[in-house]
Parts: C-alpha cells; structure tokens; sequence
C-alpha cells in the first residue's frame, strides 16, 4: 500500500540526511553523543510532522508565489510555541533538549518537505512523509553520533564501552569529526548503491 | 497590483494568526515558566548551602536587586550557614549563571551550574554526571576550596580544566572568584 512506502521512503532510499543531504548544519552539531542525536531526532520529528499536516491543511489557500514565507512563518511558530510549552510544562525534557529546540527552525529537512510534499498531497500522506522522514533523520544522527561518541570518548549513550586506559580521539567529538564521518558515510553509501546498480544492470 | 494587494493580504492574516497564536500561549506558560525558574532557584539555594533546608535562606536586596542570600540552618536564624551567591560567567558560546554556596571565611560549601549553554560533549561536561553517581564530577573539586583567588589549572590554579574545554571551565572558575571578591568586600565595607 502507498502509505507503507512513503513511510519506508525516509528511512533509506531518500534519506534526508545521506540521500536527500538536508538538514546537514544540525547534524553536525548534535552528533557528538548519541543522546543528545536522540533528542534532537524526537524534537524535529514532532515539529516535521506538525508543519506537513498545517502546510498540507491550508495548500489550497496559498499562493505559490508567497508559499515560503508563510511556510516559514509556520514552522517559527510551531517551534516557539513547542518551546513555551516545554519550558511550561515539561522542565526536566525542556532541561535536556532546550538546546536543540531553536536550532530545528534551521533544519532545511522541514522546509524542504513543505515545499517538496505537504504542499502537494493530501493530510494524512503529509503525514506519513513527516514520520518517515523524521525517523530517517533520527536515525541518520544515530548512526553518526554512535561512531563520533565510540572513539571520540569511548562511551555509547553515557556508558563506557572501553576500559579506563582508552585514549579518545578527541577531535571526533568537534568539528572535524564530524565532516569526517559524514564524508566517509555518504562515500560508503554511494560505494553500496553503485555496486547494486552495477550488479543489477550487469 | 491586485495581485499584490491579494498577497499582502494573505500574508498579513497568516501573520496575524501566527502572532496570536503565539502570545496566546506565551500568556498561558508564562507564569509556570517563571514558577519553574524560581523552584529551581530554591533548591539550587538548598543545595549549595548545606542543611540549610531546615532553616531560612535570605536575600539580601539592593533596592531590587539581589545581591546574595543568608542561609541558617534553623527557622529561628541563630545558626549562620553562609552566603549563596549567583556567579555570571562569559563561556565559549553563552553566560553561564553558577551558584555557589560560601561559609563567612569564603571557603566554597557547595555549588551548582544553574544554566549553560556550552559546546555539547565539551563544555557541557560540566555539568555531566558518570553512570552510577549522583553529582557532576567535575564541580566536586571545588567543595572545601577558598573561593578567592581561585583559578584553573592553566592560571597557575587549583581547579583542573575540562580537556577540550578550557574557555569554559575558566569562566565558570573565574565567574566564582569575582564575584565572591565582590560580595565578601561589600560585606566586609558594611559590617566591619
């Protein structure tokens, strides 16, 4: 059924982070441990799903000339008002991701969907695509924060994998580190797909 | 030029509805917001001011700025614990409030990183707690140390600096210095 592909879609063939390169600036700076991949994943997932179904809702009424402002506008407000409520309502979750709140406004994955999806299918499939794509980005983070957290401070999710005598590399926790290990990913994935291609076509 | 006028149109409510929208909810967290922030307040005050939580804690005003708190270990204020005072820091990429918790000789009782927003895996290690402990590592060092003069370890000091995060940990440690000077003179200035 189309849901189940459109679901599937995010998580590899159109990747946001390896395949469709979006949303690259906060990947780089919140994959340096694997928790803080997590909460960003789960944040902008949420804030991804919310604006497909709003800029899916409201497509008929939007003219394509003034579409981005008022994708943006929409996506500002559904991040700020994300932002109140935790600060509210949820002080230990606002504590741990308060951070990472403000920088989902940047992620180009949730303007690149609006334009790319919501705004050209219906609610419910928007809707799809939000979980979809957000979940493909979760786990690309995942993936990258696992390599940047293992040998840049030899713990996974704050608990040790080597014992004491374990020297980190320690610019994989900064920046370096992090375009390395995105550059090699995307080097191995691309490697991966062009062997299937070859393979399939002989 | 109607075209122009529909879009401004279009946007203006759009605008409109995100605004309201928005200072609609801003009105209903704003004070849970706010009660958050000041029952943090208490008991980082609790915290770095040992038994104090029996007792009474007091702010001492300068019109309506808080300069420190008293703390006592009972109701009756015949036991003087400390001071607390609220230490602002210039680190690497945001100010960094700490409060720290002083006996009247300016030894450090206890202290607390009420908020940071430092590089995440560097910086933020300050306030980072190992699996199986119950507080940061790193700010056990300075219990039981003068707070005056203190310094990092690159300024010929006590305090060991955070690999990889030195800007941060010498804000946070000169932050305590400065403003235990500043609190300690005051005090000395007005009760000689």
């Amino acid at each position: 059924m189309a849901v189940g592909k459109e679901f599937i879609k995010g998580l590899y063939k159109e990747n946001p982070v390896f395949r469709l390169m979006l949303g690259l600036c906060p990947v780089l700076a919140v994959s340096s441990s694997v928790n803080n991949a997590i909460g960003m994943g789960v944040a902008a997932t949420f804030v991804l799903v919310c604006s497909n179904i709003f800029v899916s809702l409201i497509r008929q009424w939007v003219h394509p000339k003034i579409r981005i402002p008022i994708f943006i506008m929409i996506i500002a407000t559904f991040v700020t008002i994300v932002q109140l409520v935790m600060a509210g309502f949820f002080p230990a979750l606002s504590r741990s991701l308060g951070l990472f709140i403000p920088l989902i406004v940047v992620n180009c994955i949730i303007l690149g969907r609006a334009e790319a999806f919501a705004s050209k299918h219906h609610v419910f499939i928007s809707l799809i695509d939000g979980l979809g794509m957000g979940f493909g980005f979760t786990l690309a983070l995942i993936i990258i924060a696992t390599f940047r957290e293992v040998l840049g401070n030899g713990t996974w999710l704050g608990m040790p994998i080597f014992g004491p005598t374990f020297q980190p590399v320690l610019f994989m926790i900064q920046s370096p580190g992090a375009f390395l290990t995105i550059g090699m990913l995307l080097g191995l994935f691309a490697w991966y797909e062009n062997r299937r291609a070859t393979k399939k076509h002989g | 030029m109607r075209d122009i006028l529909r879009f401004g149109a279009t946007l203006t409510i759009v605008a409109l509805i995100a605004s309201g929208s928005l200072a609609w909810i801003n009105k209903i967290t704003r004070p849970r917001i706010l009660l958050q922030q000041e029952t943090e307040l208490n008991n980082g005050l609790y915290s770095v001011l040992p038994n104090s939580d029996k007792g009474k804690i007091d702010p001492v005003l300068d019109g309506d700025a808080i300069l420190y708190y008293k703390g006592y270990a009972d109701k009756d204020k015949t036991e003087f614990i400390g001071y607390a005072l609220l230490a602002l820091g210039t680190g690497y990429s945001s100010t960094i409030r700490t409060l720290v918790g002083i006996d009247p000789e300016g030894t450090i009782l206890g202290i607390k990183i009420l908020f940071q927003q430092e590089t995440p895996g560097l910086g933020t290690r300050c306030e980072e707690i190992r699996s199986g402990e119950t507080t940061p590592w790193w700010q056990e060092q300075f219990i039981g140390k003068p707070s005056l003069g203190i310094a990092v370890d690159k300024d010929n000091g006590d305090i060991e600096s955070i690999t990889g995060a030195t800007i941060t940990s010498r804000a946070i440690t000169n932050s305590i210095a400065e403003q235990a000077k500043t609190v300690l003179d005051r005090i000395d200035d007005t009760h000689p």
